[in-house]
């Protein structure tokens, strides 16, 4: 749209990949005659009763994931520190908002109410995951709540939808390979914004190395009680953790 | 309620506005249109456009730190994913208006300091009484200062400004053009969402009229400094615009007025009329008595 993206300075190239015009660009191909994340007439799966209960119940835990990323990216805009962090945000909630909509319709095509209360159906440590972002979000804790957010959350997701895209039906996994295109977006948003607060100040990574502690708790255990209900075999469950833990590593948070 | 929700689904959205009328414009218009090079030549029209500009930034960060701030406190997941969507269209509405102060000259380093010379202070004010309400989690309330209020004077002000720069400034209007039909969506969800609440709700009638009353206030008085208060500069905008050759002729006529011609009172008092006409309307619709406010 304008130019050499990586000819700009800094500040030009961050309020440009930021941007609404940014973040239509890098849809649109995707998700252009895309309805739902899936195209259009593709064949339904065939599902055993037991697999439809199994995916049921994984895309029930999805949503309350997906519904935790829209209530923390949309309170995280309230406080952002630019103009850009705003808008960035405001496309990721929408992102989110995506991610739970695709993912209630597919629940529907399961034959699941998808207005019924898919959160009691969800892991205590996820829902105590929820907790403490939003904690963080009404905080007004920038560092923490973007960490908890844009980092964890995100990576957590990246983990078990790559995970899962192995293993599912093609209609399931195209839906979680546009899911999974938004969140590499998100996980770059956190790494560079607290990567550049990181670089200045080794309290702020001595914190987020505690507030990881505390929160890849919540994950792993989120990944075991899934993985369980699922009917993995555990000597198969410590993959999905383990992705996890690379993701978060790669992005630049050791633990 | 579902039925209504899913016209406002995330599907909808994506199809009808990113897909649809925003498909292949840049910043909110046709790719290559620049402002007339009239406007960015004269001091006194480019001061001008940037205090009108200046007014939309403030509008739309106020729109845009709501409509997120209420996602958090919506009862339901299908309002949440609307909110997202406007969510988004207000910040994309902050950086088009944005973009257009920097199209206009004014630098990125300068651009805090623009707003704050600018900022009408009703117009702060106004966006303070709303953000309060949404700041204390208050859905109703929240919904009904920024759906209908915020939301019907952003669409009668950005439908008065379309009419008046559709020849003189094409790229301006076309930016117009696709915020009036976002905003249009933004006031249908407000009608049909909130008036569920409000009948659940009837002890809050009276809070959330008060609310009204005083941002309409505000309004109307951000409206007397624009047309009364700047008269003199805006009857010399048109003067210079006129003598330039550029909009003499043309008759703009909106809700019954010339556009081209109406002196700024007349300008004022079609503007306020209509934005508080449509008020009573939309309020009665939902179950609100409208409060006259009073007069600045």
């Amino acid at each position: 749209m304008s130019g050499e993206l990586h000819a700009r300075d800094h500040a030009s190239f961050l309020a440009e990949v930021h941007s609404f015009e940014f973040w239509f660009q890098s849809v649109e191909g995707y998700l252009a005659s895309h309805p739902y994340g899936v195209t259009p007439g593709s064949e339904l799966p065939a599902l055993s009763g037991t697999e439809r209960d199994a995916l049921a119940a994984t895309l029930s835990t999805y949503c309350v994931g997906e519904a935790a990323a829209l209530d923390g990216a949309s309170g995280l805009i309230g406080f952002a520190p630019n103009r850009a962090a705003k808008i960035f945000l405001a496309t990721q909630a929408v992102d989110e908002a995506r991610h739970l909509e695709v993912m209630l319709h597919r629940l529907a095509e399961l034959g699941v109410d998808p207005h019924a209360d898919y959160e009691s159906r969800a892991h205590a440590s996820l829902l105590a995951f929820r907790d403490r972002l939003m904690h963080f979000v009404a905080a007004k804790d920038w560092e923490a709540a973007l960490f908890a957010q844009n980092v964890i959350l995100e990576s957590m997701e990246f983990a078990a939808f790559h995970s899962h895209m192995q293993t599912a039906d093609p209609r399931t996994a195209e839906m979680l390979a546009g899911v999974l295109k938004d969140e590499r977006r998100h996980m770059g948003f956190g790494e560079n914004d607290l990567g550049r607060m990181l670089a200045r100040s080794p309290a702020t990574r001595q914190r987020l190395r505690a507030i990881r502690q505390e929160l890849d708790v919540l994950v792993l255990s989120t990944f075991e009680d899934s993985l369980r209900e699922l009917g993995t075999p555990a000597s198969e469950r410590p993959e999905v953790g383990r992705l996890y833990l690379e993701t978060v590593a790669r992005l630049g948070f050791e633990r | 309620m579902a039925d209504f929700l899913n016209a406002y689904s995330i599907q909808t959205w994506l199809e009808s506005c990113p897909q649809g009328y925003l498909q292949d414009t840049e910043y909110g218009h046709a790719a290559g249109l620049k402002e007339p090079a009239l406007i960015l030549e004269n001091p006194t029209l480019r001061e001008e456009a940037i205090g009108t500009t200046v007014q939309l930034v403030v509008g739309e960060r106020a729109a845009l730190a709501a409509s997120s701030g209420l996602i958090n406190a919506a009862p339901d997941h299908a309002s949440k994913r609307f909110l997202a969507t406007q969510t988004l269209d207000e910040a994309r509405h902050v950086e088009i208006f944005t973009q257009r102060l920097y199209d206009l000259g004014v630098k990125k380093d300068e651009l805090e300091d623009t707003i704050a010379r600018h900022a009408n202070p009703h117009l702060v004010r106004f966006a303070e009484i709303l953000l309060e309400k949404v700041d204390k989690g208050d859905f109703v309330a929240g919904v009904v200062g920024q759906n209908i209020v915020l939301e019907g004077l952003a669409f009668s002000v950005f439908e008065m400004m379309q009419a008046s720069n559709v020849e003189l400034n094409p790229k301006f209007a076309q930016t117009l053009s696709g915020t009036i039909a976002d905003e249009r969506r933004h006031v249908g969800f407000g009608e049909n969402r909130i008036g569920s609440l409000v009948r659940q709700h009837p002890e809050k009638k009276p809070e959330i009229e008060r609310m009204q009353k005083e941002m309409a206030y505000h309004m109307l008085a951000t409206f007397a400094d624009r047309f009364r208060g700047q008269a003199a500069t805006l009857e010399e905008s048109r003067r210079i615009t006129q003598a330039a050759g550029e909009g003499s002729p043309t008759r703009r006529v909106w809700h019954g007025t010339d556009l081209a011609s109406a002196a700024p009172e007349e300008l004022e008092a079609v503007l306020a009329g209509t934005v508080l006409a449509e008020f009573k309307t939309r309020l009665g619709r939902i179950g609100l008595d409208y409060q006259t406010p009073d007069r600045p």
